[in-house]
């Protein structure tokens, strides 16, 4: 007959004695009593066993106070620590007492411990030990202690009466307890033993303990899976620094700068200057602005830094080195901009750029793209509407319908202008877009809070469903 | 974008649409249309078109997009005896000036709506009344036809608009809102612009205030405009717009005769047509659509200019009230509009040449599935941080939004603490990692900063020791370059003495690996212990 561990040891004890009650069980094996009684209800059922009486009895039980002195001692004892046999000042003792001082002192004076002289406190005897940790120890044990000991405890709140069950049994039938085997070993396979030994059945249906398992990031997942469909459309992955010059990331892109977007709260300002790119690049920059937006075009306001505001920064870098048709680019990654941290808003968030130059490229082939793009997203529907953008014409702006939401705005895009493909040398037609990913990631993953994006929760980041 | 709202009732009425249409109208022009309430709308317009930030502009804009009135309206410009007599003003030289008869200011939406013009146009075309501001007053009230820019001196005296007494200027840039905020734009050593009648009452000081004693009534029949401003052209490009905008409500535009001191007379408003040859292949290569010249000018027609035919070439009148039309790519977009983006029949994407990940993302691929095979959840933290958690030199915001955020992170080292700290109640151990990137100092870039790559990899336990950190980072290493990392011991502030080392990699420092020490620790408010490595894997790039 398979006996657990526990069961094993019920009977063993029962062999001793014949007839037992719970309470004895559970101080003689160490076992809790209800542990003890679950058992024995298990052993009554396999036959060995015999539940002669059942009734409700009370007893005593440690609180959680009693439980906590028993360990660390009472107020008093603490006291006659603290002051390790040396007169103390009061104040000093109460601060490292804190709580327990009252009762301790208390205590400690009627037992004649201690005496109070002026602000000092002097030990009196040596040796002490409260009767009180003698009777809890009794007790944790399962043995008895006389009265007045009871009433102390039950005054000082160490123990409490409770209600509880017992059990009276007698053992009916005896069985040969083999020795049960937790592990399987190499040497029980070596030598054959195995065969004679009898191996534990585990609980194979309780949960398991914790183990933690590496995994990627959902929101860089997500991110990875956009850098994998825009090669898969023959882009290449271009990338630049987040510190930038005003000049790539306006001025290029024919802000002026002067335009209300360009003001100070709508990038973050790094101090000092950059150098402006050598060359006829700044010379055509300027000469474009001042013909068109009919103002000073600054050189020190294009040298500012800033933390780069849109990843068309780098497509404007891109562009300043001239580059040969056909070109296909894309980058992903991070844009800074002051704004009031909330569910849908952070300072900083992904952007994903698109750049192609191509001999006949024209604004249906880039429609065409951008369909295409999204329907890689996952979102079958598209719709375009004119928009403006002031580097871009014909601009247009991509809403997606997404249940259940609708027609949600996903992409800014257009065909750059002359104004400012010319200045960097680029003749062919080119298109760009830019395409908020957060916002897209968002409704893709069913994140509510932009924040869980970026979540500190380490809980959160290993129940996050693997999609 | 700008966001203006209008009467319901009025908009409906002017344009004979149903709301159904007026929505579908207004997203073929770039505009959005929301209630607000049962009688007003919010409409949100683009940026470039300015002539739609006033109701008589969306009204004709609208007008042609639905095929009901097609081309450039012809509004006539009448004779008048006013004039505008413009002195010397060096901080603010142009001045325009035309007068509105028959205007409509009631019911109160009329005023109310071309208060909000002004004010929008202020803040786009006018830069916030630097570039470009807007006086407008009851014709009725101005007891003179010979009207002065001048300057004046902050000695004389107004009575501002929405006050009863007079105050001297310098009381109105003291004392009023719209003085503190508007006042020191043109004022320049004790003395300011202003325009006044012939016995110099003055009627408005540019861009500040009015004078209460033109102010507009409900009943007001007879306008006065005067623009003012830094650029003749957006000066002129303003008051074109204004003028005809009120012309497209049904009111009728007066000339008014500029006399500059140097002596030229000229008419204004100048409304200006510029005239513009492109050439219908050069639309079709743009778009990708093929269009007859009939359809492109009936296009452009519905965008409200005339168009005038040649051989294969369009002769693109732009109106004055058009002042976004630059060259061919816009009137591409005009006609791209006009034929409506939905009808752009889509091809499939043609792939030419294959395309490729930048090297770092191949190296982040990489890292990660074997960081990941190590038993370490990936985490992705913001790149703005508190300056105070960082240690050594640091990028700092100079306008942060929060002292949270007030710079960028120097080294992946601080987010990851920040990120234990915060998970000291989560289930043990936190074996975390972070690929990502920092900003540092670096003399060789145009912007004095670059981005530098890095690998962060933690472990938090009750106990870690070194090696709990260090045997995953030595396989990793190992697997990504086929050699043994080397240790060589080092100390720092980060780390506890003799726990920490540099990590070399065929003899080059690829990173620094330790337990933290209990200060940066207690710095975190951490009470478990943390080993963790930081590799710098623009360094790696070089020796795998």
């Amino acid at each position: 007959m398979m006996l657990s561990e526990n069961e094993q040891k019920i009977i063993s004890f029962l062999k001793t004695k014949g007839v037992s009650n719970s309470q004895e069980i559970s101080s003689a094996t160490g076992l809790p009593p209800s542990t003890v009684f679950s058992n024995l209800k298990l052993l009554e059922s396999k036959g060995l066993v015999k539940i002669l009486k059942e009734e409700r009895k009370k007893l005593l039980f440690l609180t959680e106070e009693g439980r906590k002195r028993l360990v660390e001692g009472l107020p008093e004892e603490k006291l006659m620590m603290v002051l390790g046999g040396q007169p103390r000042k009061i104040e000093e003792v109460k601060e490292k007492m804190k709580e327990d001082f009252e009762i301790a002192l208390g205590w400690a004076r009627k037992r004649g411990w201690i005496e109070i002289d002026g602000d000092l406190i002097k030990p009196i005897v040596k040796e002490i030990q409260a009767p009180e940790r003698d009777s809890l120890r009794a007790l944790s044990k399962g043995q008895g202690i006389d009265h007045a000991s009871v009433e102390l405890l039950l005054k000082r709140k160490l123990v409490e009466r409770r209600e509880d069950k017992i059990l009276e049994v007698e053992l009916i039938k005896d069985v040969e307890a083999k020795p049960v085997e937790i592990y399987l070993t190499h040497e029980m396979l070596v030598s054959g033993d195995w065969e004679k030994r009898e191996f534990k059945e585990y609980n194979v249906e309780a949960d398991p303990p914790f183990l933690p398992i590496g995994r990627t990031h959902y929101f860089r997942d997500f991110i990875e899976r956009v850098k994998d469909l825009m090669v898969s459309l023959g882009f290449s992955e271009v990338s630049s620094d987040y510190v930038e010059l005003e000049f790539f990331n306006f001025d290029v892109l024919f802000q002026p700068q002067d335009h209300p977007a360009r003001e100070i709260h709508d990038s973050f300002v790094v101090k000092g200057k950059g150098r402006l790119p050598p060359g006829r690049l700044v010379e055509e920059v300027k000469k474009t602005h001042e013909t068109w937006w009919k103002y000073r075009w600054s050189p020190e306001v294009a040298s500012n830094l800033v933390m780069r505001s849109q990843t068309t920064a780098t497509t404007s870098r891109v562009l300043s080195r001239s580059p040969g048709s056909p070109l296909r680019v894309f980058t992903i990654g991070k844009v800074f901009r002051p704004d009031a941290i909330d569910a849908t808003h952070l300072i900083e968030f992904h952007q994903m750029d698109g750049l192609v130059i191509e001999e006949g490229f024209n604004f249906r082939s880039l429609l065409s793209i951008l369909r295409e793009i999204f329907r890689g997203l996952g979102v079958k529907e598209v719709k375009f509407k004119p928009g403006y953008f002031p580097f871009t014409e014909p601009s247009v702006e991509v809403y997606g319908y997404v249940d259940p939401l609708g027609w949600v705005e996903m992409a800014g895009a257009g065909l750059l202008r002359r104004e400012v493909t010319s200045p960097a040398g680029v003749s062919e037609p080119a298109g760009a877009w830019g395409i908020g990913i957060d916002r897209l990631a968002m409704l893709f993953l069913g994140v509510k809070d932009i924040r869980d994006l970026y979540s500190s929760d380490i809980e959160y980041l290993r129940h996050r469903r693997v999609v | 974008m700008p966001t203006i709202n209008l009467n319901k009732w009025i908009l409906l009425e002017k344009v004979s649409l149903s709301e159904g249409q007026l929505k579908e109208f207004l997203f073929k022009l770039k505009s959005e249309v929301s209630p607000v309430s049962d009688d007003e709308y919010s409409v949100e317009i683009n940026a470039d078109r300015v002539d739609m930030l006033g109701l008589g502009g969306v009204v004709r804009a609208l007008k042609g997009i639905s095929g009901k009135e097609l081309g450039e309206p012809k509004y006539t410009v009448k004779e008048t005896d006013y004039m505008l007599v413009i002195d010397k003003v060096p901080q603010r030289p142009y001045a325009l000036a035309c007068v509105i008869h028959n205007v409509k200011l009631s019911p109160e939406a009329y005023l109310k709506e071309m208060i909000q013009f002004q004010e929008k146009l202020h803040e786009t075309i006018g830069r916030k009344r630097k570039k470009v501001a807007i006086g407008i007053h009851d014709l009725r009230k101005i007891k003179s036809k010979t009207i002065r820019y001048s300057l004046v001196s902050t000695n004389d005296k107004i009575v501002p608009l929405g006050s009863t007494v007079p105050m001297t200027l310098s009381e109105v840039l003291r004392e009023t809102e719209q003085g503190r905020k508007y006042g020191e734009i043109s004022l320049r050593e004790g003395r300011m612009p202003a325009i006044m009648d012939s016995d110099y009452n003055i009627l408005s000081l540019p861009p500040v205030i009015n004078s209460e004693e033109t102010r507009l009534e409900p009943n007001t029949n007879s306008l006065f405009v005067d623009v003012t401003g830094t650029s003749l052209d957006a000066v002129s490009q303003t008051l074109d717009i204004l003028a005809t905008n009120f012309a497209e409500l049904g009111a009728e535009i007066g000339a008014v005769m500029i006399k500059e001191s140097e002596g030229t007379i000229r008419k204004s408003p100048l409304l200006t047509h510029n005239r513009l040859r492109v050439s219908l292949k050069e639309i079709e290569s743009i778009l990708g659509i093929k269009l007859s010249q009939e359809d492109a000018k009936r296009f452009l027609e519905m965008m409200r200019e005339d168009v005038v035919i040649g051989d294969g070439v369009l002769e693109v009148v732009i109106p004055p009230y058009r002042v976004d039309i630059m060259n061919v790519t816009d009137v591409a977009e005009d006609i791209a509009m006009a034929y409506g983006y939905e009808n752009f029949a889509l091809n499939e994407v043609k792939v030419y040449r294959v395309g490729s990940l930048a090297p770092k993302s191949s190296l982040y691929r990489k890292l990660r599935t074997l960081i990941i095979g190590a038993g370490f959840q990936e985490i992705y933290t913001l790149i703005l941080t508190k300056s105070t958690r960082q240690v050594g030199e640091i990028v700092q915001i100079e306008n942060p939004i929060s002292q949270e955020y007030d710079s960028v992170r120097n080294s992946l080292i601080w987010n990851m603490l920040t990120f234990m700290s915060n998970n000291q109640h989560a289930r043990f151990p936190v074996r975390v990692f972070e690929i990502g990137e920092v900003v540092l100092r670096d003399s060789t870039t145009d912007t004095g900063y670059r981005n530098f790559f890095r690998v962060s990899i933690g472990v938090m336990d009750s106990k870690v020791s070194y090696e709990s950190i260090q045997a995953p980072v030595h396989e990793i290493l190992l697997a990504l370059s086929g050699e043994k990392p080397e240790y060589k011991r080092t100390v720092n502030d980060v780390f506890m003495r003799g726990r920490t080392a540099e990590i070399l990699l065929k003899g080059r420092s690829v990173g620094v690996i330790g337990e933290i020490s209990p200060v940066m620790l207690n710095k975190f408010q951490l009470l478990y212990p943390v080993a963790l490595a930081e590799l710098d894997v623009d360094a790696l790039l070089e020796v795998i």
